[in-house]
C-alpha cells in the first residue's frame, strides 16, 4: 500500500494540498485468487508487486482535543529502502454525488532514524501492525490487496500473526485538491471488481 | 560527497564581511581553486507551541529545518544534539500542518550563500552568513570528496584550509569525535552548519549591533 | 561432344573448321578454273561437252561436300564465349554509356592503389623491423614472431589453483576483502575493498571521479608492470596484494620526503616498491 504516491509534483517546498481519494472493502481469503486475477488483467500491465510493511501509528498530544497522528511505514522486504512517513487529515464522506472518502494526506519519504525523530519531537507510538499482500496499478491509481497482521512483540514484526481470514482492498489516487473526476475513475474502476469485492466509502469515525 | 568541516573565519581587521570574503575567494584561486556556481544553506527555527501536556521534557526543546542546494529535493530536521532525519520536501508541507505543536520563528531564519569552488577533490564553499537583512559573519565549508571516514583524513584536510585561512583553520569538529571511524554522512554537514548559524546568531542577539555588509 | 561449355575451348574443332575453309575454298577455286579453263580439246563436240559438264559436276559436289562439312564444325565450335580474361569487370569497357559510369576507370585506379599500398607497407614493414622498440635488454634479437607465443603457456593456471591462492592472501590481509569472480569465462576478476573506500556505484571501467584514485590506479598499473616472476605467479600476486594494502593509509600518511600532506592537493600516492614508504609523485626520486 505504501509504495510512494503515484502522483508527485515536484514544488519548491514540497507539494501542498494534496488529497487521497479513497475506497474500500474486504475479500475473504477464497476470494483472493480470482481477484488478483482479474486486477492482472484491468491493471497496468506489469510485473505483480508484492509488499510487507510494518506501520507504527504515533500520535502527539498537545492543548488541542485531537491528537495529531503521523503514520511510519518500514518496508520489511526492501533492505535500505526509505521510511514512509503519512499525515492523514480527517475524512470527509460527503453526500451521494461524490463517490469517494477524500482526505488531506501529506506522504514523505525519510531516513531511518525516524522512530527517534519522532520521539524526540514529542510523538508515542500508539499502536502498530504489519501489512501484506499485493500492490497493482492503473494509471495514477493504487490497488493494494493485503491482510493485516497483529504484532505480538512490540517494535518487531517477527511472528505476527493475522487478524482477520480476509484481506483489505484499498483503491486509492493521490492527486491535488478539487479534481473531482479523480473519484469518478476510482468509482467507475470499482464498478468492475463487482461482484468479487464490494469497495464503498467507510468512514472510521463511524466504526469507533 | 566525502567528508565535510565547517567553520566560521573572524573577520579580517578593519574589513567589512564583503571585503574578507573578497580576500578569502582571492587566496583560493591563487591556489589554484576553480569558481563553480554558488550554493546555500538556509535554517528555520521551530518553537514547541505552548505547554505540551505529559511530553514536559520536550518543552523549550528547538527543531531546525534545513536545506541546501548540494541536495536541493532534501529537508533536513534536526534537534540541537539529537538525531537528524532527511527527508524530502515534503517534510516542509508536514511541518506548516504541524503548526499548532510547532511554531515557525521567522525571525530566527538564517542563511548563507556564496560562491562554490572546486581544487583538484577538494569542494570549497565561502558564504555570507545573514539573519534577517544584515550580513552576520563569514562561513567556509570545505569537502574532500574521496574519503569516507573523518578520522582519516582530518590532517590532511587541515593542513589544506591552513593553506588559504592561515591560523583561522579550525579544531576538529565535534561530529569528527562521535563517529571517529563510521562514515561521514550529508547530516552531518547540516549538523555543523547549525551549529555554525547558532553560534552566530546568539552572539548576534548578546551585541545588538549589527555588522557592515 | 558437342558440350555447350565446352564449345569455348573446342580448339579440336576450331581448327578442322579453318582446314574445311580451306578446303572449300579450293573447291571453289577449282569450280572457276574449271568454268574458266572452258571444254577441253576433245574429237568430237559431243565428247567435249559431256567432258566439260561431268567435270563442273564433279567440282560442285566437291563444294557441296565441304560446305557441309563446314557446316557441321561450325555447330561444333558454336558461340563466341563470354568468358573474358578480366571476368565480369571485362564487361564494363563494353558499356556503351561509358561516359555516365566512369566505374571501370576507378576500378583500375583502385587496383593500381591497392598496389602502392602494399608495396609501401612492405618498405615501412622492413624499416620498422629494424629499429623496433623492444621493452626490455634480454628480448633483443628475437624474432617477432617467436616472442608473444612462448609466455602465456605459463600463465595459464588450473582456476583450483587461483581460487587457493586468493583465498589465502584473503585471509593475511584482514584490512582488506578480496573478492574473485569470473564474470566472462577463464579469466578471473579480483575486486579488493579497503575501509575508506566509498563505492556507491562501482563500475570497474570507467575513471574514478576523483583525482587521488586516478592517480593511484596509475601507479597501480605501474605496479602490475614491475611485479613479474613467472616461475612463482602466486607470489606476484602476494607481493602486488602487500603494496597495494600500504594504501590503507592513502589519506593519513604524510610524505616521506617532504613530511606534507598535500601537494597540489592530493595526497602521495605513490608507495615505494620496496619500502612501501608514502611519496608524492613528484617527491620519489
Amino acid at each position: 500500500m505504501e509504495a510512494p504516491p503515484v502522483t508527485t509534483m515536484p514544488v519548491s517546498g514540497g507539494t501542498i494540498n494534496m488529497m487521497e481519494y479513497l475506497l474500500q472493502g474486504s475479500i475473504l481469503d477464497q476470494g483472493l485468487e480470482s481477484l488478483l486475477h482479474r486486477l492482472r488483467g484491468l491493471c497496468d500491465n506489469m510485473e505483480p508487486e508484492t509488499f510487507a510493511d510494518h506501520e507504527s501509528v504515533y500520535l502527539l498530544k498537545g492543548q488541542q482535543a485531537s491528537p495529531f497522528v503521523l503514520r511510519a511505514r518500514r518496508p520489511l522486504d526492501r533492505p535500505g529502502a526509505p521510511w514512509h512517513l503519512r499525515y492523514l487529515g480527517q475524512p470527509e464522506a460527503g453526500d451521494r454525488s461524490r463517490h469517494t472518502l477524500v482526505r488531506n494526506c501529506v506522504d514523505i519519504a525519510t531516513s531511518e532514524v525516524l522512530p527517534e525523530f519522532l520521539q524526540e519531537m514529542g510523538f508515542r507510538m500508539d499502536h502498530e501492525f504489519v501489512a501484506k499482500g499485493h500492490l497493482f496499478r492503473k494509471g495514477a491509481m493504487k490497488v493494494a490487496v493485503y491482510k493485516v497482521f497483529r504484532v505480538l512483540v512490540a517494535g518487531t514484526a517477527d511472528g505476527a500473526e493475522p487478524l482477520s481470514l480476509s484481506y483489505l482492498v484499498e483503491l486509492s489516487v493521490v492527486a491535488p485538491a478539487g479534481q473531482d473526476s479523480v473519484a469518478d475513475e476510482v468509482r467507475s474502476f470499482a464498478e468492475q471488481l463487482r461482484p468479487l469485492v464490494q469497495l464503498e466509502k467507510i468512514d472510521p469515525k463511524r466504526l469507533m | 560527497m566525502g567528508v565535510t568541516c565547517v567553520t566560521q573565519v573572524p573577520l579580517a581587521e578593519g574589513k567589512s564581511v564583503q571585503q574578507t570574503v573578497e580576500i578569502l575567494t582571492r587566496k583560493l584561486e591563487q591556489l589554484g581553486a576553480e569558481k563553480q556556481g554558488t550554493f546555500y544553506v538556509d535554517c528555520e527555527t521551530y518553537h514547541t507551541a505552548g505547554t505540551n501536556v505529559g511530553t514536559t521534557a520536550q518543552s523549550g526543546k528547538l527543531l531546525y529545518i534545513m536545506h541546501c542546494s548540494e541536495h536541493p529535493l532534501s529537508t533536513f530536521a534536526l534537534f540541537e544534539n539529537g538525531p537528524c532525519l532527511v527527508a524530502d520536501q515534503n517534510l516542509d508541507v508536514l511541518m506548516i500542518k504541524l503548526k499548532g505543536f510547532f511554531q515557525n520563528a521567522k525571525a530566527n531564519k538564517m542563511e548563507t550563500r556564496g560562491t562554490r569552488y572546486q581544487f583538484c577533490d577538494f569542494l570549497i564553499k565561502i558564504g555570507t552568513v545573514t539573519m534577517g537583512q544584515s550580513g552576520r559573519g563569514i562561513s567556509v565549508e570545505v569537502d574532500y570528496c574521496p574519503c569516507a571516514v573523518p578520522g582519516d583524513c582530518w590532517n590532511l584536510m587541515v593542513e589544506f584550509m591552513q593553506s588559504f585561512m592561515g591560523n583561522h583553520a579550525p579544531t576538529v569538529p565535534p561530529v569528527f569525535n562521535s563517529k571517529h571511524d563510521a562514515l561521514y554522512s550529508p547530516a552531518d554537514t547540516m549538523m555543523q552548519y547549525m551549529e555554525l548559524l547558532n553560534k552566530i546568531r546568539k552572539h548576534q542577539q548578546g551585541t545588538v549591533t549589527g555588522m557592515r555588509l | 561432344m558437342a558440350d555447350p561449355l565446352n564449345v569455348g575451348v573446342n580448339l579440336e574443332a576450331f581448327s578442322q573448321a579453318i582446314h574445311s575453309i580451306q578446303a572449300l575454298r579450293s573447291s571453289v577455286t577449282r569450280v572457276f578454273d574449271c568454268l574458266k579453263d572452258g571444254m577441253k580439246n576433245k574429237e568430237s563436240q559431243e565428247a567435249r561437252e559431256r567432258s566439260f559438264i561431268s567435270d563442273f559436276q564433279d567440282n560442285l559436289h566437291c563444294v557441296n561436300r565441304d560446305l557441309n562439312e563446314l557446316e557441321r564444325l561450325s555447330n561444333l565450335v558454336g558461340k563466341p564465349s563470354e568468358n573474358h580474361p578480366l571476368h565480369n569487370s571485362g564487361l564494363l569497357s563494353l558499356d556503351p554509356v561509358h561516359d555516365k559510369t566512369p566505374l571501370y576507370s576507378q576500378l583500375l585506379q583502385a587496383y593500381k592503389w591497392s598496389n602502392k599500398l602494399q608495396y609501401h607497407a612492405g618498405l615501412a614493414s622492413g624499416l620498422l623491423n629494424q629499429q623496433s622498440l623492444k621493452r626490455s635488454a634480454n628480448q633483443m634479437g628475437v624474432s617477432a614472431k617467436r616472442r608473444p607465443k612462448a609466455q602465456p603457456t605459463t600463465l595459464v593456471l588450473p582456476p583450483q589453483y587461483i581460487d587457493d591462492v586468493i583465498t589465502r592472501i584473503d585471509r593475511m590481509f584482514p584490512e582488506m576483502t578480496i573478492h574473485l569472480s569470473r564474470p566472462n569465462g577463464t579469466s578471473a576478476m579480483l575486486l579488493v575493498c579497503m575501509a575508506f573506500l566509498i563505492t556507491p556505484t562501482l563500475d570497474i571501467w570507467s575513471k574514478s571521479n576523483y583525482q587521488v584514485f586516478q592517480k593511484v590506479t596509475d601507479h597501480a598499473t605501474t605496479a602490475l608492470l614491475h611485479y613479474q616472476l613467472p616461475q612463482m605467479p602466486d607470489v606476484v600476486v602476494r607481493s602486488f596484494m602487500t603494496w597495494l594494502r600500504s594504501y590503507i593509509k592513502l589519506f593519513q600518511a604524510p610524505c616521506q620526503r617532504c613530511g606534507k600532506f598535500l601537494q597540489d592537493g592530493l595526497p602521495p600516492t605513490w608507495r615505494d616498491f620496496r619500502t612501501l614508504e608514502a611519496f608524492h609523485d613528484t617527491c620519489r626520486q
